[in-house]
C-alpha cells in the first residue's frame, strides 16, 4: 500500500477523473496534501515479484526522507498502478497519471514493452517517466520527458567482461542469457568486451524467461568446452541453471551480472551456487556511508530482510524523485528541467549520481566483485577458486 | 555421438515432469470432454502446500505427499462442486471459460497468501547421483518416474477394472445414457476431479522440489506443456499422455541440440500441429476409437439474442461519438480507445468462433502479425501510416489464414488446441527471426497515427479514429451475417455434414471467415503498434488471446453488438477495480466465473 490514506487517494482520483481537464494545474498545491508521484508497475502477473521489491524500496526511502523533514515541509508520497507490466494497462495508466493534477512525476514501468509504449503519452502529455529499470538502449530516446537512471548495460557489461577475463583469468566463455530486450543488449556489450580483453566466445544461448530446464542447454555448453560460464541471468533463473550446471557435473567458474544480487539468489541455489562470482553495484561490507545506512534501514524495516539489487534501484530511484523535486517544486516542466540540473545525488547504485543531459541516463556505476562463499556474498578476495 | 545420448535422456527426464501435469489433464479429458485450464492452478496450490509442510512443518516426505494429495484433491472437489457441476446442462463451452476464471482466482489467492516472491522448496530426498552418459540422475528423477507411471497404470487399471472405473468410461462414452443405466454421474465427476487434482498437486510438489523452486508464475506454463503432451499422446487416453509427454520432451531436447535454446518451445508447439494434422485423435488413439467430439453440433448452443432495438443502438453510438466533447477525463478515453482495439479483436474471434464455430485461443497472433507488419512497412519502406495499417490487416488475413488452413479439418477443442500452437508458434518465430522482426530487442520509434498528412496524436483523435475504424468493421460484419454468407457460415456451426451434403465446401468457407476476421485482428495490430510506438513478441501474448475468447463468450457467440459491449466490460472492469489494487485480478476472476454461471450464452446471447 502507498503510505497515503487509501480512501483519500480513491475519492481523489474519482475527482480528478471527472474533473481533471477542467481543473487547472496548481489547484492541488496547497502545502497540506503531499506530494504525489505516480508508480506504474507490476503489482500482479507475471511480473508481480518485482512490483513488491519496488514497493519495498520507496517506502523506505521515503520514511527516511520524511524523517528529513520531507520536501520543504511538505510529505512526499506515492500512487501505485498496476501495469501487470501489459503494455494495455500501462498506456491507460499514463493517461490517467497526465491527467491527474496531483502527480508531479511518473516512475516505471518494469518490462520495456510497458514502459516504452507508454512513453508517447507521457511525452506528449508533458509528465515525466522516470525509468528507473529500462536498461533498453532506446527507451530515453523516446523524448525529452524520459530519463533514466537503470545502469546502462554500455557501462556494466565491460566491468563484468573485465572481471571474467582479466581478473578470475577466463579464456574461453560460454554466455548464457536471459532472450528478452535487456539480455539481448547485455549479451552484445559483454561479447564485444570480453573480445577485446582476449577471451574467445564458444557458444551464446538465450533462453525465455519462462525457462526452467536447462539440461539439454548445458549439454551445448559443455560440448562447446569453455573454461567459464557467463550468466546474463536474474536471480531466479541464475539461480536454476547454477544448480542443474553443477548436477550434470559441470564445474568450470561461473560469473554472473549484477541482477542475480539477491538474498533469494543464495535460498534458490543453495550449495551450487557457492563459488559463483558476481559484479555488484554494492555490497554489505561496503563502507560507503549511503550503502550502510539503507542496508540497516532496510533490515530494520523489513525484519532483517537482506536487501537485493531492485531494492536498491527503487530505494534509489525515489531519493532521486525527492532530489528533483526539490529542485524542480511541483511544476511538470520545471521537474523536467531539475533533471538537469540536479548534481551528486548520494546513490547506493552510483555513490554520486549526476545525469548525462545528452543521453538523459547516469553514467559511471560503482563496482564490486563479489563471490560466494559459505552461502554469503563477500568481496573477492583474489584467490583463484 | 555420447551428447545424443545425454540429449535423449535429458529429453526423457523433462518429459517425465510434462507427463505428472498431462496425467491429470487427460483423466478429466477423458470423462468430461473438457480441457481443464484450472489444472496448472492446482499445481500452484499443491507446490505452495507442500512448501508449508516441509519448511513450516517439517513434515517426512511421505506424509507431505499425503498432505498435498488431500489438500489438493479437496481444491478439486470444490471445483467441481461449485464451479462446474452447475453448468453441466449449459452450453459446452461454459465449462472451459469457468476453468480460466477458476484459474484466474486460484493463482491470484496463492500470490496474496505467499507474495509472489520466488521460494525454495527443498527436496526432502538424500542427494545422491548416479552417473548416466554425461550426465547425472537423482531419486527424485527416479520418484517423478515412477508417480507418473504409478498413477497411470494405476488410472488404467481403475478405468478398466473396478465398477467405478466403468461407471466413468460409460459416462465419457454417452453421459445420458449412463444416466439412464443408474450411474451416478456426478459421482463419477467427483471421483475423477479428484483423483486428477491430487495428482496435480502432488506434481506441483515434485516439480518444486526438483527445481529447488517455486513461484506464481509457474501455473500457465505448467497447463501449456501438459496440454500439448496430453494431445499428442490422444486426448483422454492416460498411458498415451505419459508417452506424449517423453516424446515431447525428447522433441525439445532435440530442438535444443540442433538449433539453440530459444527454439526450444518453437519444436513442442510445431509438434502438437503436426500430429493434430496427421493424427487429430493422438498418436495412440485406436482406429475403432469414436471421435471424441459429436458429430453435429459443437461448443456452440442456439439461444435467443437479445434484440436491441434500434434507436437504442443509435443512441448509444451517438453518446460514444461525441463523448470526446463532453466533460470526461483523458483516462476514460484512453480506456476506450483500448476497448475499441479490443473489440475489433473480438469481432474478428466473434465471426470465426461464434458464427463458423471455430473457437481460436491463438487469436493474438494476428494482432501481433498486422502490427509488425505496420510497424515495418511504416519504418522500413516509409509507407504512410494509413496505408501501412491496411497492409498490416491484408497481411493479417493471408497469412493467419495459411496458417490456420491445415487445421480446418479438426473439430471442437481441437481447434482451439491448434490455433492455441499456433499462435505461440508466431510469437516464437517473431522472437527467433530477428533478420526481420528485430528480434528480443523488439521494434521501436514506430511513427504515431496519422491520416492523410495529418498526426492523430491528441488521446481525442486517436479516440475517434479507433471508434470509427471499429464501427465500420462491425457494420460490415453485421451486413456479412445478414446475408447468404453469413447463413452459410452458421450452417457450417450448426451441423457440417449437413452442410456439405448442402453443397458448402466448408474449406472454402472456413478461408472466407478466417480472412475477414484476420483482417479486422490485423487492424487492431495495426493501429495498437502505431499508438505504442515500440512492440515486442511478448507485447501481443497468450493472455490477450484468452482475454479475446472471454469477450466473445461474454458478450454472446458471433454476436457483432455483444463482442462490443464484452470489450467494453473487460477493458473496463479491471480499470473499475484499480481501487482494489492487488486484489483486483480476483475480483476480475470472480465476476467472470458468476458471468459464466448466470449467463453462460453471453450477455446479449448467441447469433
Amino acid at each position: 500500500m502507498s503510505n497515503i490514506d487509501r480512501r483519500t487517494l480513491v475519492k481523489g482520483s474519482l475527482a480528478a477523473m471527472t474533473a481533471g481537464a477542467a481543473m487547472s494545474r496548481g489547484a492541488f498545491a496547497q502545502s497540506s496534501e503531499p506530494i504525489l508521484l505516480g508508480v506504474s508497475g507490476p503489482l500482479t502477473g507475471p511480473n508481480a515479484q518485482y512490483g513488491t521489491q519496488w514497493k519495498q524500496g520507496f517506502d523506505l526511502a521515503l520514511d527516511e526522507i520524511l524523517a528529513a523533514g520531507g520536501i520543504n515541509g511538505r510529505k512526499l508520497a506515492y500512487s501505485f498502478e498496476d501495469s501487470q507490466s501489459d503494455p494495455r494497462q500501462s498506456v491507460a495508466i499514463a493517461q490517467k497519471f497526465v491527467s491527474d493534477p496531483r502527480i508531479v512525476m511518473e516512475l516505471g514501468d518494469f518490462s520495456s514493452t510497458a514502459s516504452m509504449a507508454a512513453s508517447p503519452i507521457y511525452q506528449r502529455g508533458g509528465l515525466v517517466q522516470f525509468g528507473f529499470t529500462n536498461s533498453h538502449p532506446d527507451f530515453t530516446k523516446g523524448g525529452d520527458f524520459m530519463w533514466s537512471t537503470s545502469v546502462s548495460q554500455a557501462d556494466e557489461q565491460p566491468l563484468l567482461a573485465q572481471y571474467a577475463v582479466r581478473r578470475l583469468g577466463l579464456k574461453k566463455l560460454a554466455v548464457l542469457h536471459l532472450n528478452t530486450d535487456w539480455g539481448r543488449t547485455s549479451r552484445d556489450y559483454f561479447v564485444k568486451a570480453a573480445k577485446e580483453y582476449g577471451a574467445e566466445v564458444a557458444v551464446t544461448e538465450g533462453y525465455i524467461a519462462e525457462e526452467r530446464d536447462f539440461r539439454s542447454t548445458l549439454v551445448r555448453v559443455r560440448d562447446a568446452n569453455p573454461d567459464g560460464l557467463i550468466l546474463v541471468s536474474y536471480y531466479s533463473d541464475g539461480a536454476l541453471i547454477a544448480r542443474q550446471a553443477r548436477q550434470v557435473g559441470l564445474k568450470q567458474t561461473i560469473c554472473a551480472a549484477s541482477s542475480v544480487y539477491s538474498p533469494k539468489f543464495l535460498e534458490l541455489g543453495g550449495d551450487a551456487v557457492e563459488e559463483v562470482h558476481l559484479g555488484t553495484r554494492y555490497f554489505p561490507e561496503d563502507p560507503r556511508p549511503e550503502v550502510q545506512k539503507f542496508i540497516a534501514g532496510f533490515k530494520k524495516k523489513y525484519n532483517g530482510q537482506e536487501p537485493d539489487a531492485f531494492n536498491a534501484y527503487s530505494y534509489d530511484a525515489m531519493n532521486m524523485a525527492a532530489a528533483i523535486v526539490k529542485i524542480g517544486g511541483t511544476d511538470r516542466r520545471a521537474i523536467r528541467d531539475a533533471f538537469t540540473k540536479v548534481k551528486d545525488v548520494p546513490s547506493v547504485i552510483f555513490g554520486k549520481a549526476t545525469f548525462d543531459v545528452e543521453s538523459r541516463r547516469v553514467k559511471g556505476a560503482m563496482n564490486a566483485e563479489l563471490v560466494v562463499r559459505k552461502g554469503q556474498f563477500a568481496l573477492w578476495d583474489g584467490k583463484p577458486t | 555421438m555420447s551428447s545424443w545420448l545425454d540429449y535423449t535422456i535429458n529429453g526423457l527426464i523433462v518429459g517425465n515432469v510434462y507427463a505428472l501435469v498431462a496425467v491429470g489433464l487427460a483423466l478429466i479429458f477423458g470423462v468430461s470432454r473438457l480441457i481443464n485450464f484450472a489444472q496448472g492452478s492446482i499445481y500452484l496450490v499443491g507446490a505452495y502446500i507442500g512448501w508449508v509442510a516441509v519448511v513450516q512443518l517439517h513434515t517426512p516426505l511421505p506424509l507431505t505427499i499425503i498432505v498435498v494429495a488431500v489438500a489438493a484433491a479437496l481444491v478439486g472437489l470444490i471445483i467441481e462442486r461449485f464451479g462446474l457441476r452447475p453448468l453441466q446442462n449449459s452450453v459446452r463451452i461454459a465449462p472451459l471459460l469457468a476453468t480460466i476464471g477458476i484459474s484466474f482466482v486460484l493463482d491470484q489467492l496463492v500470490m496474496l497468501t505467499f507474495s509472489p516472491n520466488p521460494r525454495a522448496l527443498p527436496s526432502q530426498l538424500p542427494d545422491v547421483r548416479f552417473q548416466i552418459g554425461g550426465g547425472t540422475i537423482e531419486p527424485l528423477d527416479l520418484l517423478i518416474a515412477g508417480v507418473g507411471l504409478t498413477s497411470a497404470l494405476l488410472l488404467f487399471v481403475f478405468l478398466r477394472y473396478t465398477k467405478l472405473g466403468w461407471a466413468v468410461r460409460a459416462t465419457a462414452q454417452d453421459r445420458d445414457a449412463a444416466m439412464q443405466m443408474g450411474v451416478d454421474v456426478n459421482r463419477v465427476n467427483q471421483a475423477v476431479f479428484g483423483i486428477a487434482a491430487a495428482l496435480g498437486g502432488v506434481s506441483g510438489l515434485l516439480v518444486g522440489m526438483y527445481y529447488n523452486q517455486i513461484d506464481t508464475a509457474m501455473s500457465l506454463q505448467a497447463t501449456l506443456k501438459g496440454v500439448v503432451a496430453e494431445v499428442v499422446g490422444g486426448a483422454g487416453n492416460v498411458p498415451g499422455a505419459v508417452i506424449g509427454s517423453l516424446l515431447l520432451g525428447l522433441v525439445e531436447s532435440y530442438g535444443v541440440a540442433a538449433f539453440g535454446t530459444s527454439y526450444r518451445n518453437l519444436f513442442a508447439f510445431l509438434l502438437l500441429v503436426v500430429v493434430l494434422v496427421l493424427r487429430p485423435n493422438g498418436l495412440f488413439a485406436s482406429a475403432r476409437q469414436a471421435p471424441p467430439e459429436p458429430l453435429t453440433g459443437t461448443f456452440i448452443a442456439p439461444s435467443r439474442p437479445v434484440r436491441i432495438p434500434r434507436w437504442a443502438l443509435l443512441v448509444v453510438l451517438g453518446v460514444f461519438a461525441i463523448l470526446p466533447l463532453l466533460p470526461v477525463s483523458l483516462y476514460v478515453l484512453q480506456t476506450l480507445i483500448n476497448a475499441w482495439l479490443l473489440g475489433m479483436l473480438a469481432l474478428s474471434l466473434t465471426l470465426v468462433a461464434g458464427t463458423i464455430g471455430q473457437v481460436s485461443l491463438g487469436h493474438a497472433a494476428l494482432l501481433a502479425i498486422g502490427a509488425y507488419t505496420s510497424a515495418l512497412l511504416s519504418l522500413t519502406f516509409s509507407v504512410p501510416v494509413g496505408f501501412a495499417i491496411i497492409g498490416g490487416g491484408l497481411m493479417s488475413a493471408a497469412l493467419g489464414t495459411a496458417l490456420i488452413s491445415p487445421s480446418f479439418r479438426l473439430r471442437g477443442h481441437y481447434v482451439s488446441i491448434a490455433t492455441l500452437a499456433i499462435g505461440e508458434i508466431v510469437s516464437l518465430v517473431i522472437l527467433n527471426w530477428e533478420g526481420v522482426t528485430r528480434g528480443p530487442i523488439g521494434v521501436s520509434g514506430i511513427p504515431p497515427l496519422s491520416l492523410f498528412g495529418y498526426e492523430l496524436i491528441s488521446p481525442t483523435s486517436i479516440y475517434w479514429f479507433s471508434f470509427v475504424v471499429m464501427v465500420v468493421l462491425a457494420l460490415l460484419q453485421a451486413r456479412l451475417l445478414g446475408s447468404h454468407l453469413g447463413r452459410s457460415f452458421r450452417a457450417i456451426r450448426d451441423d457440417d455434414v449437413a452442410a456439405r451434403a448442402y453443397g458448402l465446401s466448408l474449406n472454402r468457407y472456413k478461408s472466407l471467415a478466417f480472412i475477414f476476421g484476420g483482417f479486422a485482428a490485423g487492424i487492431s495490430g495495426g493501429i495498437a503498434a502505431h499508438l505504442y510506438s515500440y512492440i515486442n513478441h511478448e507485447t501481443f501474448n497468450t493472455q490477450q488471446s484468452i482475454l479475446a475468447l472471454t469477450v466473445v463468450i461474454l458478450g454472446g457467440l458471433g454476436n457483432v453488438v455483444g463482442a462490443v459491449v464484452g470489450s467494453v466490460a473487460l477493458v473496463g472492469l479491471p480499470e473499475v477495480f484499480r481501487i482494489a489494487a492487488e486484489y483486483r485480478i480476483l475480483i476480475y476472476g470472480i465476476v467472470l466465473l458468476l458471468l459464466v454461471r448466470f449467463r453462460p450464452q453471453g450477455l446479449l446471447g448467441t447469433i
